[in-house]
């Protein structure tokens, strides 16, 4: 495990090793997170509620979603179309490391970095805007909402895994994953609760992954879903881990026996 | 002439421009079903109706999607000069910034373009009454966001040159223009005045919608 968690911190120095980079990514997601909310800010006024969400529970839903994109949105394991385009695969897989694991330890450490500059971020609204916040303190959903979390951290992981693996039968890996994040941004609930949403289109993308990553989590740690609610999300939600991760699996092993690479 | 033949690169691979058109489509339709959803649960977003916060998105996005269009080589600065391929175009008997502003456009942009056109006219026909001068000066407000948005650029090509920093600049400004897809009465002070006097994103892309 020793070999992991030396990927995972070298993956903490490499993102210190350009940190205007990373910082200038930072200030970019947090410019995203207020432009919503400030809209939902005068959309759902103080004192009013809409569709269930006073203020205060809409701008702990908006301000969440910065920390659980640090969480479970922040990856490096984006680059392995890459790899495999550019052939540095290979080395690789001559090498006595996991690479589902070696991805997944770089993963972690990308979050970690991310998560320590959202809590800085969250501090810094907080003591200059003061927004109303909803602070949850049931042991109950704060429990169930991290295991939502982890969960989510895995479907992520794997889809992202996934969309590189199209490298093995295409150079056209940016395309696809282009399509990827736009219905990312729209079914993830970073935009918006999802059950805002017309109850016909919300029942349908209940079923989808990308509603397990932000929005259930989100909802959970609210206390807006019964017992229930939340024991039907995280079976959809475990459901969709093990598929993800068996059909990524196999296309692994169909891509490995038609990879070929040249010249490493 | 340039933009339109360097146009053609686009289709290079059609499977990947045919998924960067839909991934484009896509994100056009979800927003402005967002849209759609917030004002009809709403009626109105800070006194604005549906209609009218909808011609502020189309506006943005118009505005957005012709800067994409034209000025696309800006994305590609930073590799030229890295690479050495910038001094290669210093070489040539073409304005070298003409070549760096219009070198590489993106013409799967235009279907967007279009869209927009299109929503703008459904728009402004909906909000109510008009007069001649109010699209008048519409148009000449559309007309200043777009040099906005390229006097931007060539400030970002201006501190690539300096600094090699190019692709966080731009992204920086595309997420900063961005909140020009709402009435930016909707932020509060300081923001509002930065993004107004400062980054002049309301100037470009708010103020036509609210003439």
């Amino acid at each position: 495990m020793k070999k992991y968690y030396l990927i995972a911190r070298n993956t903490w120095d490499e993102v210190l090793t350009y940190r205007t980079s990373f910082i200038m990514w930072r200030v970019r997601s947090v410019i995203q997170v207020l432009t919503i909310y400030f809209l939902w800010s005068v959309v759902v006024p103080p004192g009013k509620t809409l569709l269930g969400y006073s203020q205060s529970l809409i701008t702990t839903y908006i301000l969440g979603t910065l920390l659980l994109e640090s969480i479970v949105l922040s990856s490096r394991s984006y680059i392995v179309g890459n790899e495999i385009n550019s052939g540095n695969l290979m080395n690789f897989l001559i090498r006595p490391i996991n690479y589902f694991l070696y991805w997944f330890s770089k993963d972690i450490g990308d979050k970690a970095m991310n998560i320590c500059f959202s809590i800085v971020e969250l501090t810094l609204i907080f003591l200059i805007l003061r927004p109303p916040l909803f602070l949850q303190t049931d042991p109950f959903y704060i429990s169930f909402f991290i295991l939502s979390v982890i969960l989510a951290v895995f479907i992520y992981f794997f889809i992202n895994f996934l969309l590189g693996l199209i490298g093995f039968w295409s150079p056209e890996i940016w395309a696809p994953r282009f399509i990827f994040i736009t219905i990312l941004g729209f079914f993830a609930g970073s935009l918006f609760p999802l059950d805002i949403l017309p109850k016909t289109i919300y029942e349908i993308i209940r079923f989808l992954p990308f509603t397990y990553l932000l929005y259930f989590p989100i909802k959970i740690y609210l206390g807006q879903l019964s017992f229930f609610e939340i024991l039907s999300g995280l079976s959809i939600s475990a459901f969709w881990v093990f598929a993800i991760y068996f059909m990524m699996k196999a296309i692994w092993q169909k891509g490995l026996k038609s990879y070929t690479a040249y010249g490493k | 002439m340039m933009t339109g033949m360097v146009s053609q690169n686009a289709f290079v691979s059609r499977f990947g421009a045919v998924l960067f058109l839909l991934g484009k489509l896509i994100r056009f339709a979800f927003f402005l079903f967002f849209l759609l959803v917030i004002t009809s649960r709403t009626q109105a977003i800070q006194g604005y109706t549906p209609w009218q916060v909808i011609l502020f998105y189309i506006t943005f996005n118009l505005i957005d999607s012709v800067a994409q269009f034209f000025l696309r080589e800006v994305y590609r600065f930073r590799n030229y000069v890295v690479s050495g391929d910038f001094d290669y175009f210093l070489t040539k008997p073409i304005p070298v910034l003409l070549r760096l502003l219009f070198g590489g456009s993106d013409v799967l942009d235009i279907p967007i373009i279009a869209l927009s056109v299109g929503f703008i006219f459904v728009a402004l026909s909906n909000i109510g009454p008009i007069t001649t001068p109010d699209i008048l000066v519409y148009f000449l407000l559309l007309i200043n966001g777009f040099v906005i948005a390229m006097s931007f650029h060539i400030l970002v090509l201006a501190i690539g040159i300096l600094t090699t920093e190019v692709d966080n600049t731009l992204w920086l400004f595309r997420d900063l223009t961005q909140m020009g897809r709402f009435p930016i009465d909707i932020y509060q002070n300081p923001l509002r005045s930065v993004i107004t006097f400062i980054i002049p994103v309301g100037v470009m892309v708010t103020f036509p919608p609210s003439q």
